[in-house]
């Protein structure tokens, strides 16, 4: 120590030579950092760079949503809570808020239930089971506005196909114009969901199932278990925990969604299909009301994170109900 | 500095910020000469050299158009025919991103440093820029005396708060499309009022010569707005009030013409439900293929109907103004891209020499013969070239002599998010007056 200090003081130079030469300057050097700092050091970079793309723009957007910021009318000056009040008071805002929070609740379930099915099934051993599991992926890997698109044709209220199958089945008497009803255009987003997302759960699933020892299963068959009890009983309580955060992935990403709908119905009929993603944007970038716009996004923010402490919470009471 | 502060100093509100930026402009721009002078004398003044600073360098922003050439193609023409002015072109998304294009330029202007110099606008963010300042003002450089070759309502729309701020490009406009066939089995008379439209509608209709009578634009998008602002002007109403500070659209012309839209569906049934969840190329679709009689669309859909790889109607379909309420007038949405000078633009003569080259006779032919963008000017739809080239284009003179603008106001924007809501909910729900009162409440709370 004494003598780091000593030939830092002497003179720069001599010390960086002798470093190069001997190699133990940088040894020493980390020794005489306390450990703590040392580490924190080392994380400086990572951290840095975290908080530039993810805390910084956090942060911003909070401060945003107190200012009456629009690039139209070139205001920019800080208004305290007033954009809250009046979001709270927004119609068109709650109306997106539920409709979030309906697709956000329906996809989520039906994905998980579907998927847990398909999981079950590609578990088993079969012939061609690699090349199913392979297959199953296919809607998960396309870009949402290519299945976009494609349920656009699928569901389309005069050449659809859907329409056409089911008008020869006999369950309807007429076209059902899928997109341009109120009744009926969040049903065929939700379904266009399910299609893409379920097999991401399934495969999620499928790997929660396979930690599952086989030893557990086939003692559970020598005691006389059937299929359904093995599953109630041995399979579900230990996938659990694999299932609520699959499921949390999967809520989380339900809230955000914007590429179905903006591609579809851009919201309509009727405001019918508005959800916070799209009204953000709308706000944000259609109208540049930036403090506004920020306080819709930060509303999902907040409703995101409230979402993930559920979810969390029910968890951790699962783990601890384990133990 | 005088002349600098004459054209923004029209807006009420951002006069402190035009003379900051002004002052921050003087000193940059003074430091720039500095640098240039230095620059000039350093590397000392070779003949060429001279030449290239002598001529004024400005930029020209627009949303990137394609046809025969492009708009790069255009501003390198108008560097070649002079050389007193350089213009450098920005090229910005398509006009299919219109929100994109929208915001690119927003971000430029906001900034105040005099780029672009010279812009392309959509017709809707007119009254925006100029409300905000960014708009040179052209009464001084285009007197009203001067503006006769133009359209009336593309001048409309050009006008802000009693000043011209943009001046007229090429445009587009909503038209009646009609089955010349059909028609002839059923009167063939083009019809001039919706009733009549309805009438021969439902005739062929029921005749069995088509599915569907009437086809239009209802999806929750611009284009309800467009087909909305029609219908509500050609029964002598309109969205806004002439002052633009509250909304007429609860009145009973307006709530009429509406209620007319939802009774293309529900009551006469000349439309398909499906309509409400169409914008134009869904409604273009069963047109072209045959299926429908009548069809309200943009001048984009004739020359598909004249393809025959792409039509079944090739040389059946027609277009004329759309029809009228008793006691209205045909009236037809404009679109289309108008130009604007930057009012913090430090190179004024320089962008007013590259606006009139624009927008004059031989530019506006020359776009409607390599763009197929109608131009502005009516004189033009006499030209002996653009009829040979573009007979359709040249027929449309007394389409375009109806162009209305939609509502003039800085807060569009959210007047039209509004609107887009509001409407699609009457037609959804068939509650006209009760939706018409509630987005009027809602249009006076943006624009009062």
């Amino acid at each position: 120590m004494r003598w780091l200090r000593k030939s830092t003081r002497s003179s720069a130079e001599p010390m960086s030579a002798a470093a190069t030469v001997s190699g133990i300057g940088w040894p020493r050097l980390g020794k005489a950092l306390p450990g703590a700092v040392w580490a924190s050091l080392l994380l400086t970079p990572a951290f840095v760079s975290l908080a530039s793309v993810s805390f910084y723009p956090i942060v911003n957007g909070l401060y945003l949503s107190l200012t009456n910021t629009s690039l139209i009318t070139q205001e920019n000056e800080f208004s305290g809570f007033s954009n809250y009040v009046q979001l709270w008071g927004d119609a068109q805002f709650w109306n997106a808020w539920w409709h979030t929070m309906w697709f956000t609740a329906a996809s989520t379930i039906l994905e998980t239930v579907i998927g847990l099915g398909m999981a079950l099934i590609l578990c088993e051993a079969f012939k061609g089971r690699g090349l199913v599991r392979a297959a199953m992926l296919v809607p998960w890997a396309m870009p949402t506005v290519v299945t976009s698109k494609m349920f656009g044709w699928l569901f389309d209220g005069q050449n659809g196909i859907i329409n056409y199958i089911l008008l020869h089945a006999g369950l309807i008497d007429r076209n059902i114009n899928w997109y341009g009803s109120p009744d009926t255009a969040m049903t065929t987003i939700i379904i266009a969901d399910v299609w893409k997302t379920t097999p991401f759960m399934a495969l999620l699933l499928l790997t929660g199932l396979q930690t599952v020892p086989n030893s557990l299963i086939e003692a559970a068959r020598m005691d006389g278990a059937k299929g359904w009890i093995t599953f109630w009983h041995i399979r579900l309580p230990l996938l659990m925990p694999t299932l609520l955060i699959a499921g949390l992935f999967r809520a989380l990403d339900a809230f955000r969604v914007f590429d179905l709908v903006y591609v579809l119905t851009g919201g309509g009929p009727a405001d019918s299909t508005e959800t916070l993603s799209t009204l953000s944007y709308k706000v944000l970038f259609s109208t540049l009301q930036f403090g506004y716009g920020s306080a819709v996004s930060t509303a999902m923010f907040v409703t995101e994170g409230m979402i993930a402490l559920a979810f969390c919470l029910y968890l951790i009471r699962q783990i601890r109900r384990a133990q | 500095m005088t002349d600098m502060k004459k054209g923004p100093v029209s807006g009420s509100k951002p006069v402190a910020h035009v003379t900051v930026a002004d002052r921050r402009q003087f000193l940059i721009g003074s430091a720039g000469l500095l640098g240039a002078a230095t620059l000039s004398l350093g590397t000392g003044l070779g003949v060429r050299r001279a030449r290239a600073q002598s001529r004024a360098e400005i930029s020209f922003a627009s949303a990137a158009f394609f046809g025969k050439e492009t708009f790069g193609d255009l501003i390198k023409a108008f560097n070649e025919s002079q050389d007193r002015v350089l213009v450098k072109n920005i090229e910005l998304p398509p006009p299919s991103s219109s929100t994109e294009v929208y915001q690119g330029l927003v971000q430029q202007l906001a900034r105040r440093t005099g780029t672009p110099d010279v812009f392309s606008q959509d017709v809707i963010w007119i009254a925006g820029f100029a409300a905000a300042g960014w708009a040179l003002p052209l009464d001084e450089f285009f007197p009203a005396d001067k503006r006769g070759a133009y359209f009336t309502g593309t001048l409309n729309a050009c006008t802000y708060g009693g000043k011209l701020t943009a001046l007229p490009w090429f445009m587009d406009s909503g038209m009646f499309y009609y089955r010349k066939d059909v028609l002839e089995k059923h009167g063939g008379k083009v019809p001039d009022n919706w009733a009549d439209m309805a009438t021969i509608a439902a005739a062929a209709q029921k005749a069995g010569d088509v599915d569907f009578g009437y086809l239009w634009q209802g999806k929750q998008a611009e284009v309800l707005v467009c087909d909305a602002v029609e219908i509500i002007t050609s029964n002598n109403g309109a969205i806004l009030a002439p002052d633009g500070k509250s909304s007429l659209i609860n009145q009973k012309a307006a709530v009429e013409a509406i209620q007319f839209l939802h009774d293309t569906i529900a009551k006469t049934k000349i439309s398909p439900q499906d309509v409400l969840s169409w914008d134009e190329e869904p409604s273009r679709q069963p047109f072209t293929s045959g299926k429908a009689m009548f069809m309200r669309n943009w001048s984009y859909v004739y020359p598909i109907a004249q393809d025959a790889k792409a039509s079944q109607v090739v040389d059946k379909v027609g277009v004329a103004p759309l029809p009228a309420f008793p006691g209205g007038k045909s009236a037809a949405t404009l679109g289309g891209y108008q130009l604007g000078v930057n009012a913090n633009s430090k190179q004024r003569e320089a962008a007013i020499e590259l606006l009139t080259w624009l927008s004059s006779t031989e530019t506006q032919q020359r776009i409607a013969l390599n763009f197929g963008l109608a131009p502005t000017r009516s004189a033009l739809f006499q030209d002996e070239k653009i009829k040979s080239e573009q007979p359709f284009m040249a027929s449309l003179e007394k389409v375009f002599t109806g162009a209305t603008a939609r509502p003039i106001t800085p807060e569009y924007a959210k007047v039209t998010l509004a609107l887009q809501s509001g409407i699609s909910k009457a037609l959804v729900s068939g509650n006209v007056q009760a939706e018409m009162d509630a987005l009027a409440a809602q249009i006076n709370q943006i624009v009062g």
